[in-house]
């Protein structure tokens, strides 16, 4: 329910804060694209390889999205639909492939099946690391949904599937349009996958202009493409939700859900379930394990692994609570205070979620350069990079996650005196904590992941996960890759677990 | 209500305050050591932890100069260097790459180096300018499988006879092979260059992810010939014994430009505090130390202190490769355009 | 007159509780039944059996002599028994605009003559200029009167209402039941309603069935049910109620008790000690000592604007509760006469 009050000055302020600093990789881009002059920018991009290559990356985009929404709502469906259980071990065994990085999926995909490599074997990569993103909230969007309204559906004359088609589905099209959003940003700026795959797409050519051209202007008047095209996907977006609301009505008691599950269905449920988590999951881990080989002739150095497991966890950790807090005020007004301002807010934060990592990266090293001298390549500015990569997954799960948390209550405190600000801080804040900790448990998730602004920002000699399989993936050094793999993914069982707390039954409400 | 939106407002200055007070207390330690000039030398290292970080611990134990090495792509090292400017912390760019330290040298950023140094190393191998010189070399090769091939391609053109359909391995995204195309451009011209690759797309050759992959298809037999660099056979060799291995290097020699040899190479920072001991760490990886560390440890072409190269590989003389600046060879942007457009590129 | 729905000895079990035993009920077309009971006693299941949720674990049930579930099968399932649900809290799809939600359950949903009734339901339910608003836009009673309009519209068999007005205020429930009466009477529609609201079931219903420990313990309308309820159990349950001991004489007609020696009682009882159940309003209040009076120490009083309730002991210090007009509340602690006016309740162990 939109609300009339004007927003209150200490929500506005960081926010705006938080706006502007996602901003930076604009402001870098427009900086340096256009110091060889506007000419240079519209030849630069108006090359036919330019347009062939944006062409193939819209097509990635296009098919990845439309298979991550099917699997992602299936997932959920199975999760908080079908009479499966137990349904932690489901979200844990769904939410895994968040854990590993799109470029060692992509190799360890291509390296069990070499013929995949291509658009197929980065579509299905892709798919595989992306969905989870549709998933997550098209669950909690289910959990709040009154499983009443599907019962009256039935009542109505619809069919089991028509229900789900008419009802769930609609009731869950914010969450959707969401999760489908920030897999169409993803897509569009990945490079790892697709370079393990061969496949070409537009994010090479700027890699290519860093790593081959070494031209950075080049690479940001090529970014700037990638920007259009985040900010035309995230006005879509915005029109999509805004005329759909998911809001809660009544006070919903939970009922248990009965539906008619035959033998048949259940086969057919389970055997997809297995199926998704073996593909998105299972492969690259057991090829992990693979490599290890542990046998006797890999010495795998445990200090090593330990200490940059530390490294990682880390940085993780203060990236996913500077993130969250970072996130908050942005999530808070947009679902609190719709509005046109609060919609430019929420917006800005997505439209540089289309840029690779490293173009992010070299954004933040020309702002700290200039800018934050003392705290170049110190930690600081590392974790400054990562939440605003990272910032547009706190913002879109925070924001559903307290869009969809009931009003009454808040309505309840105002009503016996509470200022805006107070009510934020002892209702909303406080109702909303399970989207807040899924907030920094994705954060965390993608830190753990994250490599090319760890490699060009990180205090020198600090070693993550990531940048130990970076480096000896690089030389092929696949037994040593291993280890560290392994424990990437081990180590991705603390926010997992975090996220399935936060989607649990009643937690969310 | 405005009480306690004013309380709100002194919470959030007093929070502001602290963070700004703990972020300064955390880059404090670390202000000096950029600064002054007895700090650790910082090395952007474009060459992989796995091969270069022994011999930078040699340095150290030699020198006792501390190094901190920042390693990553040499193409996203030069573009941090360049997005740096003179503000970089960094004193060493040690580049897998000419072109690279081409395009920094271009940005104005390294010095020119002491006659002492770039006269360890043949003008051939060093810029034009003297602002970087080369650590080692990599000359490209065909190599091959003698159970398949009896009479072996001379010449990078004759690779494009129609006997060699369907059986040539290659790695389209690998840096070397780019190189090698970028000097085919930069010797020939663009459009005969174009020719060539045209008509090497019409022999169907087989595009592998690695030179490593390349190197295996050819010594299995799954291709007949392979277009890599020279080392891939040893390393094979080091790892799985001479008796694993079937396949052969062939050479491209006198001035084919098939030959190319493309170098590792290093350059000082203009905006270094350290030139001392930076020049120090590029005179080490010049010495007979440093050059035999890469001839044995990588089988890499020594290029400098009078190493002879692995006693299996030719000579750089007996090369004779192709007359290059291999600062040219920066031009690589326009090479993956010219490869895409022959269809060399995409999949 | 046709039977809109039939229950025939339905049992039902919720895990290992047997929630439901030997149900029976008719519902005649066009009538409103009312079930009541306490909460938890199987009015929810039974309402999920009728509508097709699950089927009951032994029994039939049958809507307009269609069999529909017999015996733990499931013969017709929900979408097609056309028996709509009017929920506890509406659950209105929050996605779909108030005309979505009425039109949802009509075939052809664009065509004129689905429209037509689209607006003609809404009317009926006083929320026609709100048919192009979101739920979330509406209060909690405007958005029953959607769920309502919503089961009416495409002329269910049967419409189940589960405690339809329970999430609303006092005052708003009053009149939202109303106007779903007058709705539903508008429609000609056969409801079924579940609530634990005595009032509401006695003022609206055709028929009311009590349901204690998953039994009906009495099926009747309103004005038999409470007068003739027909065990203590119900009798409790029905409008307030004290007990008093007594016994039962001469024919088995009349009780003596400490409210007199010779009352009369409705429902005969063989001869021997009986519970005697009396409701508020059939005490009266009378100058103490008068002919057929027995005295009342008042020991407590209510006043409720419209009447009042005074609480006192008889003689055998037993507890009365008596229902009066305002304007003659006897004083605390004073004494009283009291007589009893029409037949009492009396019930054996």
């Amino acid at each position: 329910m939109s609300s009339r009050t004007r927003a209150p000055f200490a929500l506005v302020a960081p926010a705006l804060v938080a706006s502007v600093l996602s901003l930076v990789p604009v402001w870098y881009l427009f900086q340096t694209a256009f110091t060889s002059g506007f000419a240079a920018v519209v030849d630069e991009l108006f090359q036919s390889r330019t347009l062939q290559l944006v062409l193939r990356s819209l097509l990635l985009m296009v098919t990845v999205t439309s298979a991550s929404v099917v699997i992602g709502v299936f997932a959920a469906w199975v999760v908080a639909r079908s009479p499966l259980r137990p349904r932690l071990l489901l979200i844990i065994a769904f939410s895994l492939s968040l854990a590993i990085p799109s470029y060692l999926a992509a190799f360890a995909w291509v390296s069990w099946i070499p013929g995949i490599s291509g658009f197929l074997g980065a579509f299905i990569v892709l798919t595989f690391v992306c969905y989870p993103f549709v998933m997550l909230p098209v669950i909690a969007s289910m959990d709040i949904s009154d499983p009443m309204s599907e019962k009256v559906a039935l009542s109505l004359g619809r069919t089991p599937f028509g229900v789900f088609r008419t009802v769930t589905l609609g009731q869950s099209r914010p969450a959707i349009t969401g999760g489908a959003l920030l897999v169409a940003l993803y897509v569009l700026s990945d490079f790892g996958a697709v370079a393990a795959m061969r496949y070409e797409v537009f994010t090479w050519v700027i890699y290519g202009a860093y790593r081959a051209g070494f031209n950075p202007s080049r690479a940001a008047i090529l970014s700037t493409v990638l920007l259009m095209a985040a900010l035309v996907l995230t006005l879509i977006e915005a029109r999509v939700r805004s005329t759909r609301d998911t809001f809660r009505l009544g006070s919903g008691v939970r009922r248990a859900t009965n539906i008619q599950f035959g033998i048949p269905a259940r086969i057919a449920t389970i055997t997809g379930a297995v199926l998704l988590v073996a593909l998105g999951a299972g492969v690259p881990i057991w090829r992990a394990i693979y490599w290890t080989g542990f046998d006797s002739s890999n010495q795998v150095q445990w200090d090593v692994v330990i200490s940059s497991i530390a490294t990682s966890f880390g940085i993780g950790i203060v990236t996913s609570v500077v993130t969250a807090l970072v996130a908050l005020p942005i999530a808070l007004l947009s679902a609190r205070y719709r509005g046109r301002a609060s919609q430019i807010l929420e917006g800005s934060t997505y439209v540089a979620h289309a840029l690779p990592g490293i173009v992010i990266a070299i954004s933040i090293v020309y702002l700290g350069i200039r800018t934050l001298r003392p705290l170049y390549q110190e930690m600081p500015l590392l974790i400054l990079a990562q939440v605003l990569i990272f910032l547009p997954l706190a913002v879109a799960s925070m924001r559903s996650a307290i869009a969809m948390s009931t009003q009454s209550l808040e309505h309840v405190a105002r009503s016996l005196g509470a200022g805006s600000m107070m009510t934020l801080l002892r209702v909303t804040i406080p109702l909303a904590l399970p989207g807040i900790m899924a907030a920094g448990a994705l954060s965390m998730l993608s830190s753990v992941k994250e490599l090319p602004a760890t490699l060009l920002l990180r205090p020198t000699g600090t070693e993550t996960l990531a940048t130990q399989i970076w480096k000896f993936s690089s030389v092929s050094d696949y037994a040593s890759v291993g280890p560290f793999a392994l424990a990437m993914i081990l180590l991705a069982v603390v926010p997992v677990a975090v996220l399935t707390a936060t989607t649990r039954h009643g937690v969310a409400r | 209500m405005n009480q306690l939106r004013t309380k709100a407002r002194v919470k959030q200055l007093i929070a502001g305050a602290m963070a700004v007070a703990l972020i300064a207390g955390c880059s404090s330690g670390s202000s000096e050591s950029a600064e002054t000039s007895t700090g650790p030398l910082v090395v952007y290292s474009g060459r992989s932890e796995a091969l270069v970080a022994e011999l930078f611990s040699q340095f150290t134990t030699q020198t006792g100069i501390k190094l901190e090495v920042r390693y990553a792509d040499s193409g996203e090292l030069a573009a941090l260097l360049i997005t740096e400017g003179d503000a970089s912390p960094a004193d060493v760019y040690f580049s897998q790459d000419a072109g690279a330290l081409g395009a920094v040298e271009d940005a104005g950023l390294l010095s020119t180096l002491p006659s002492d140094i770039t006269n360890l190393v043949d003008s051939r191998f060093r810029s034009t300018q003297d602002r970087w010189v080369a650590t080692s070399g990599r000359a490209r090769v065909a190599v091959y499988n003698p159970e398949l091939v009896s009479v072996v391609p001379n010449t990078i053109d004759d690779i494009l006879n129609p006997m060699w359909k369907g059986k040539i391995g290659f790695a389209p995204t690998n840096a070397s092979w780019q190189s090698f195309v970028t000097a085919l451009r930069v010797i020939r011209g663009e459009a005969e260059a174009e020719q060539w690759l045209t008509a090497f797309k019409a022999n169907e050759p087989v595009p592998y992810e690695k030179n490593g992959a390349v190197r295996d298809a050819v010594n299995i037999g799954e291709v007949s010939l392979g277009l890599v660099n020279h080392y891939y056979l040893y390393e094979k060799i080091a790892a799985e014994g001479a008796d694993a291995v079937v396949a052969k290097n062939h050479y491209f020699i006198n001035g084919d430009v098939g030959g190319l040899i493309n170098v590792a190479g290093v350059g000082v920072l203009e905006s270094s505090k350290n030139t001392n001991a930076a020049n120090q760490l590029v005179k080490f990886l010049l010495s007979v130390q440093g050059q035999e560390y890469f001839g044995l440890k990588t089988f890499e072409y020594p290029l400098a202190a009078g190493v002879a190269p692995f006693s299996e590989l030719p000579t750089i003389e007996e090369l004779n490769p192709p007359a290059i600046d291999l600062s040219n060879l920066k031009s690589l942007a326009e090479t993956q355009e010219l490869l895409a457009k022959t269809g060399l590129l995409t999949k | 007159m046709t039977l809109s729905l039939s229950i025939r000895d339905v049992s039902h079990h919720y895990g290992d509780r047997l929630v439901l035993d030997s149900v029976n009920l008719d519902v005649p077309q066009r009538s409103i039944t009312a079930i009541i009971g306490p909460s938890g006693v199987g009015k929810t299941t039974l309402l999920r059996l009728i509508g097709g949720f699950e089927a009951p674990d032994k029994g039939r049930i049958e809507v307009e002599g269609e069999v529909v579930a017999e015996n733990s099968r499931l013969i017709i399932p929900p979408q097609s028994r056309g028996v709509t649900i009017v929920p506890q809290d509406g659950a209105l799809f929050s996605h779909l605009t108030v005309g979505g939600n009425v039109a949802f359950g009509l075939k052809n949903r664009r065509s004129t003559a689905a429209r037509a009734r689209v607006t003609e339901v809404l009317e009926i339910v006083g929320l026609a200029q709100y048919e192009k608003h979101r739920p979330s836009q509406l209060s909690g009673g405007m958005q029953q009167r959607v769920a309502l309009a919503r089961a009416l519209a495409p002329h269910p068999r049967v419409v189940l209402l589960d405690e339809p007005f329970a999430a609303l205020d006092a005052g708003l429930r009053e009149q939202v039941r109303d106007e779903t009466v007058r709705a539903l009477r508008a429609t000609n529609a056969t409801a079924i309603w579940v609530t634990h609201d005595q009032e509401e079931a006695l003022s609206t219903a055709d028929q009311v069935a009590v349901m204690l420990g998953g039994r009906m313990q009495q099926i009747a309308n309103p004005a038999t049910l409470y007068q003739y309820p027909i065990s203590q159990h119900v009798a409790e349950f029905v409008g307030d109620v004290f007990v008093i001991a007594g016994t039962s004489v001469g024919a088995g007609n009349h009780v003596q008790c400490a409210l007199g020696d010779a009352v009369p009682i409705a429902n005969a009882c063989p001869a021997g000690p009986v519970n005697i159940v009396v409701r508020p309003e059939q005490l009266s209040i009378v100058d103490e000592g008068s002919a057929g009076s027995v005295s009342v120490d008042v020991v407590g009083s209510k006043f409720f604007g419209h009447d009042g309730v005074i609480e006192g002991t008889l003689s055998t210090g037993e507890r009365v509760v008596i229902r009066l007009q305002a304007d003659q509340l006897p004083q605390v602690g004073s004494r009283v006469g009291v007589t009893t006016r029409g037949m009492l309740l009396a019930y054996t162990d």
